[in-house]
């Protein structure tokens, strides 16, 4: 997938382009072409998912994600992989302990995990230490990649400046004459959340919106009541933040009660999980989120993931798989091409094997820069929106039996 | 600078939130002042209370304004449980040995509540959750209001409690001299046990109260008592009066304070504020150091 918008063209000189990107094209759908990774002996997979804490209600479908990932890998490679998981509590602290523990008793190739640019980050922080290949999907912040040297952290993820660019497409949606132009950006006292609000506020004055309000508030933070009201005041219409899930719903209950609606509401990652939906019903309609996946996305395996999440966990007649999940599988999808192009579970290989070849899974197709930024212009981040407790793909405008057209505008809290 | 009606909503706001805040701190600010013992599971307590208010509106729909009674009863006589069971064994043995065990306690607390409930977070979403109240410029959020009137009336019930029954006439004796009381005829280990719950009690309330308005997870604990020891502090230890000004001041300066410095010096003014009041006025607005109860 490659975003018009920018122009910016693939890396030209790709290794091993034709077999990996194929593998991702064709869904996997067939060991033969590439069935042989070379190496022999078990492909083990270290990897923490937040099953508790913060972000504990995303814990179990990352969880899933990986495994139906892995049981893909299975499938496809001549060699068993195996993944071992634990609970890092929402913790970066808890995080490190984990690995620790992973690797001290396993003899481990490649490491996952986990969610948020806070724990992915604290996983990076190991395997770069330890000389570990590192996939981390849910992060978004850039600016780890750009300073810290990383050379075996990869992020097959969209970051900052595709959200932003993904927002700026959303917005674009809405007929000129109907579209709104007042920008607030609430943002998180976080390296990640002053990324964020920077791309945010950047991309979209560029493009003629007006910023009137930038605000920080503390990660953690349960009162929004302050800055619901700077929202009203400034007369906000489309309103971005990259709030916790608690506090994004947190958030919107104060605002019906304060009786504010903006017209557009993106919340990334707070609205990426169920919880959200299970939390606020239908005052959660409309949310826009930017979680890397949403249902209705196709190609490059998304069909395989469908008829695999639906086989193994069920899906009630209209129920979509959790956004979570596609981020997930992505992430093994990545592991198995690389392990493909690698030809061998050896760490250098692993390496070059990551930086030189096309990947194709179901967020798009994209290769990584030398940092493990996905190289600029290459993923598209798909804005999903909530709607009749689903998350549907909006952006971009695509052809997927969950994609839907933008909702706009919010409907407000208190005539649902 | 900010408009004038933007102002007083962000002041109303505050005040809201500083009543919320005092009711939080008002069973720490009750031990604290009677027995002498910073009890470092108030903020878990608070969290059980919460839970207890939770849980009985997801399973009958009862209202937490009635949960809170609930909530109060069962963290009375928990609290009345661990006071004879716990404290009593370690209260003469200096002030080291309660905050080790209340620590303990908290810390078990926290992790009992992760595995029982888990860690997502939950609140209880009642009627109300949406519906506000326009005066004139500005827009009286109704969950706040209805807390806030609810945490000024516990307040003064605990301020009458105290002032006006034996049991809190002896209370507040043996607050100013426990041998004195004591040699008065006074049980005062007996008081002891009925403060600990009252406090626990209170801390229930206040938790029933705050799942209306926040999430709460099983980690809210410290946070709370955080707030709770910064307004106990900022009122004076023991204050009744102290703590609902403690805590109004503390939620209209955050307030005010994140309007004009923006959001993430919230937690920095509440612990200057905290820092400057230990440092200029260690007693508090309203201490007198005794801790009398009123």
């Amino acid at each position: 997938m490659v975003d018009s918008a920018t122009g910016n063209s693939r890396r030209q000189y790709l290794k091993t382009v034709g077999a990996a990107g194929a593998a991702g094209m064709t869904g996997l759908a067939g060991c033969t072409a590439f069935g042989g990774s070379g190496g022999s002996g078990t492909l083990t997979i270290g990897a923490t998912v937040p099953e508790t804490g913060s972000f504990s209600s995303l814990g179990q479908d990352v969880r899933r994600g990986y495994e139906l990932g892995v049981a893909r890998m299975n499938d496809q490679l001549d060699q068993e992989v195996e993944i071992v998981i634990q609970d890092d509590e929402s913790s970066a602290d808890q995080v490190r302990q984990s690995l620790q523990q992973i690797t001290s008793n396993n003899d481990v190739d490649m490491i996952w995990g986990s969610f948020s640019s806070l724990l992915v980050t604290a996983g990076s922080a190991f395997a770069e230490n330890q000389g570990i290949p590192f996939l981390g999907a849910f992060f978004a912040f850039e600016g780890p990649h750009r300073n810290e040297g990383y050379e075996w952290t990869y992020s097959p993820f969209p970051k900052s400046r595709d959200v932003a660019r993904s927002t700026q497409g959303l917005l674009e949606l809405i007929p000129e004459d109907e579209r709104p132009s007042r920008v607030g950006i609430w943002e998180p006292n976080s390296g990640w959340g002053a990324e964020q609000a920077d791309a945010w506020e950047s991309t979209l004055s560029d493009a003629g919106y007006d910023v009137v309000l930038r605000e920080t508030f503390s990660l953690g933070s349960e009162d929004f009541s302050t800055l619901i009201s700077q929202s009203q005041s400034q007369e906000v219409e489309i309103l971005l933040s990259n709030p916790t899930p608690p506090g994004g719903i947190t958030s919107i209950n104060q605002m019906q009660a304060n009786d504010y609606t903006p017209e557009v509401l993106k919340y990334v990652r707070a609205a990426d999980p169920t919880a959200w939906w299970s939390a606020l019903g239908q005052k959660g309609a409309y949310a826009c989120m930017c979680p890397g996946w949403v249902p209705g996305m196709t190609g490059n395996g998304n069909t395989d993931l469908q008829s695999a999440y639906e086989s193994e966990y069920g899906l009630d007649q209209g129920q979509l798989i959790p956004t979570a999940v596609g981020g997930a599988y992505n992430v093994a999808q990545v592991a198995l091409q690389a392990t493909q192009a690698a030809e061998s579970t050896d760490p250098g290989a692993y390496q070059s094997a990551l930086r030189e070849t096309e990947f194709g899974t179901v967020i798009g197709d994209f290769t990584f820069e030398s940092n493990g930024l996905p190289t600029e212009g290459e993923l598209t981040a798909p804005t999903g929106q909530w709607w009749d407790g689903g998350q549907h793909t909006v952006y971009p405008d695509v052809d997927g039996d969950a994609a839907m057209d933008f909702e706009y505008p919010m409907t407000p809290w208190g005539e649902r | 600078m900010p408009p004038t009606e933007l102002v007083l909503q962000i002041l109303v706001n505050g005040l809201l939130l500083g009543g919320i805040y005092a009711v939080a701190a008002l069973g720490l600010s009750l031990v604290f002042g009677i027995m002498d013992i910073v009890n470092l599971a108030h903020g878990h307590m608070l969290m059980l209370g919460a839970y207890v208010a939770i849980l009985l509106f997801a399973a009958a729909g009862i209202t937490p304004l009635i949960g809170m009674f609930v909530a109060m009863a069962l963290l009375f006589v928990l609290g009345m449980a661990i006071q004879v069971l716990v404290l009593d064994r370690v209260v003469d043995e200096g002030i080291e040995q309660p905050i080790i065990v209340l620590f303990g306690l908290a810390l078990v607390l926290q992790s009992l509540g992760r595995i029982v409930l888990g860690s997502d977070a939950r609140s209880a979403e009642v009627g109300i959750s949406g519906q506000s109240l326009e005066i004139g410029p500005v827009l009286f959020s109704f969950p706040r209001t209805v807390t806030f009137v609810v945490s000024v009336a516990l307040i003064l019930a605990t301020w009458a409690f105290l002032r006006y029954t034996t049991t809190g006439r002896a209370i507040r004796a043996t607050a100013q001299n426990r041998d004195a009381a004591r040699y008065m005829g006074i049980d005062t280990d007996r008081i002891y046990v009925i403060t600990l719950g009252i406090g626990t009690a209170l801390a229930g309330a206040a938790g029933a109260l705050l799942s209306m308005l926040f999430p709460i997870t099983p980690f809210v604990g410290w946070s709370y008592l955080l707030k709770a020891f910064a307004v106990v502090v900022l009122g004076g230890v023991g204050s009744i009066a102290g703590t609902l000004v403690g805590g109004l001041v503390l939620g209209v300066s955050e307030n005010l304070g994140t309007l004009y410095l923006g959001g993430g010096f919230r937690d920095i003014i509440s612990f200057t504020i905290f820092l400057l009041v230990l440092v200029v006025r260690p007693q508090g607005l309203f201490g007198t150091g005794g801790g009398d109860g009123e």
